[in-house]
């Protein structure tokens, strides 16, 4: 059985660190593509060269032609402006709707069995870009958020506790923004709530920290955004998606129904195997959590809506 | 690089090398009485080596005073169980064994953090503690680790996910009375029992209690040991790496969980220097209960093993 090809779109520092990251855990071939063709070659290449001592031993290639992306079986989207201070939130809305759809259409063209993952911000409205624009099936396009901002908590909490970070685990729910929903009780180390653990104004600090973690991040590096977490959160859902490997994880889904919700991406509870998004796990939620996530929504669906008035197709 | 010595080089012990290299945790001294057993076990494993893309070292030998300044020091001597035998059928052979041992590690290796795996483990770990001299935090037993890998495999199994996301907790001693913390067992934090039910989480930690016997039954001529080598190596890694990871351990309780001067299995936070932490529970009142029963059960159990134990 021939190696399995994965193809990034999308070459800068999210792109090709996800790239990085693959190309580490030797399974796949790797195709980079970004309009900075020179840059993109370039980097793949560099990704080559390390590969003797890194240890890896798989093809990467950097180009522009989408035509190289054929048959791919994970396409990740990670192309798009980053949000710069004062820039309109609704201009970058529409740079990156085009950006996404462009991708999309080759991808269905290229690649028509791909499962797709959206990285590219606003996340969840832009997955649902790239559902209509490749007219796949809804368990072939998935959003990376809940694994980044959970990965995030996980880090937060371990760091208070000064244990390991293995040992801790943790459940955020909602749309991929400051109005994510992340779960204490759901958040354990070793199995246990870190509500039994920490008091709860470190528990809020922590979960305040979370949905303000990308943010904290832009703060420091003033001209752009993280990546090394949002690829590492990327790579791995492209690892459960290539070895099967059911990985249950937080993920932004579409949703018919789950959780009172129609027709939206949100970020969700799922079961990441070879066929995508195989299954949707609901959650009981207490009043409170439904509330929070309730905002989360409306706040997604708003997103969609505007989207809506721009583009006949979305 | 840290040294890890393993005392006894049977199937626990041969693994437990094993695994050590394969994650070049640290350099493994695999020790045994039988002559020719460790050095042919540590040169298959060197030879593999090149192939496996590990340059860990291990060396085998005959003679223990070669674990001297050891890092850790893991007790896998001693006997395992037949079928239809009981643990608790293991104390005396295993106590004398572990004794002469420990005297040999207390004097070559003063300042190691000692793992046990020798059956059954509660008593033993009690005995070698108290044949070390060393602090309680730096004698630990494997126990409740092993259930839980057991318990995450059979979750994950039902639930048709990767087991990598799943914890279970287990306290308690390391017998058919153990208690399984229901709520600890969750999937990427969330309770497996509102994903499969309380029905069939019951029935996976009744599978997973009777784990041991089930594969001695299918094995015959041993029992299980790639299961309890991982267990150990969990255990080892944390101490060798220093990770503050928290695992199910057994150790011996001044306090922790109302119980004073027996050994069980608690959650604590590993490090360098052995135990770093106890992490005491709220225990639902099933769980005091179960707890409670169990902790008079060992109390028995330690009265009979202590009168049986063979002279020095």
């Amino acid at each position: 059985m021939p190696r399995k090809k994965v193809s990034i779109i999308g070459a800068g520092n999210v792109g090709a660190t996800a790239t990085y990251y693959i190309a580490e855990k030797v399974i796949a071939d790797l195709v980079m593509i970004d309009v900075a063709e020179g840059m993109t070659r370039a980097k793949g290449l560099d990704f080559l060269h390390a590969g003797p001592l890194r240890g890896y031993d798989v093809p990467i290639y950097g180009a522009a032609d989408y035509a190289q992306i054929a048959d791919s079986s994970v396409v990740v989207i990670t192309a798009g402006l980053a949000r710069k201070p004062g820039m309109d939130r609704m201009d970058l809305l529409k740079a990156n709707t085009e950006i996404v759809r462009a991708a999309s259409r080759h991808i269905a063209r290229y690649a028509p069995n791909a499962t797709v993952i959206i990285v590219t911000n606003p996340l969840d409205v832009m997955c649902h870009v790239a559902l209509r624009a490749t007219g796949f099936a809804l368990n072939r396009v998935v959003g990376m958020a809940g694994i980044l901002d959970s990965a995030r908590l996980r880090f937060f909490v371990a760091e208070a506790l000064g244990c390991a970070l293995s040992s801790v685990h943790a459940m955020v729910l909602g749309g991929h923004g400051d109005q994510m929903v992340p779960l204490p009780r759901y958040t354990t180390v070793a199995g246990i709530p870190i509500t039994e653990l920490m008091d709860k104004a470190t528990i809020d600090r922590i979960m305040d920290r979370t949905r303000k973690g990308g943010a904290e991040i832009v703060g420091y590096l003033k001209t752009g955004s993280a990546y090394y977490a949002p690829a590492a959160a990327a790579a791995e859902m492209v690892e459960a998606i290539l070895t099967d490997r059911k990985h249950l994880a937080p993920c932004a889904a579409y949703l018919r129904g789950e959780y009172g919700v129609e027709d939206l991406f949100i970020g969700v509870p799922v079961v990441l195997g070879r066929n995508g998004v195989e299954q949707i796990l609901e959650l009981d939620l207490t009043d409170a959590e439904r509330a929070e996530l309730a905002t989360s929504t409306a706040a997604v669906r708003k997103g969609v809506d505007e989207l809506k008035t721009f583009f006949k197709v979305a | 690089m840290k040294r890890v010595s393993i005392v006894g080089s049977g199937n626990v012990g041969g693994n437990t090398a094993f695994f050590l290299a394969e994650n070049g945790t640290a350099a493994v001294t695999l020790v045994d009485v039988k002559e020719g057993v460790p050095k042919g076990k540590a040169l298959d494993m060197m030879e593999a080596g090149p192939l496996r893309g590990y340059d860990t070292h291990i060396d085998g030998v005959d003679d223990i005073a070669a674990i001297a300044g050891s890092d850790v020091v893991v007790l896998a001597a001693g006997r395992v169980r037949k079928p239809g035998e009981d643990r608790a059928d293991l104390f005396e052979d295993n106590a004398a064994i572990v004794r002469s041992v420990c005297a040999r590690v207390r004097e070559l290796c003063p300042r190691a953090v000692v793992v046990n795996l020798v059956e059954p483990i509660g008593a033993i770990t009690m005995l070698a503690q108290e044949e070390l001299g060393f602090d309680r935090t730096r004698v630990l037993g494997i126990g409740g680790l092993l259930t839980s890998t057991r318990i995450r495999h059979l979750v994950a199994q039902a639930l048709g996910v990767s087991p990598r996301e799943t914890t279970a907790l287990v306290i308690g001693p390391h017998r058919a009375s153990m208690v399984v913390l229901k709520d600890t067992v969750r999937i990427s934090g969330v309770p497996v029992a509102k994903l499969i039910g309380d029905e069939r989480l019951d029935a996976i930690i009744a599978e997973a209690r009777r784990a041991g016997d089930t594969i001695l039954e299918l094995a015959q001529a041993s029992t299980s040991f790639y299961a309890p080598s991982a267990a150990a190596v969990t255990l080892i890694e944390a101490i060798a790496r220093d990770t503050h990871v928290i695992l199910p351990v057994h150790m011996r309780l001044e306090g922790e969980y109302g119980v004073t001067g027996l050994c069980l299995g608690v959650p604590a936070q590993i490090g360098a220097a052995g135990v770093e932490k106890v992490i005491e529970l709220k225990l639902s009142d099933a769980e005091r209960r179960a707890f409670e029963q169990a902790v008079t059960e060992v109390r028995t159990a330690l009265a009979n093993e202590q009168r049986r134990l063979p002279a020095k």
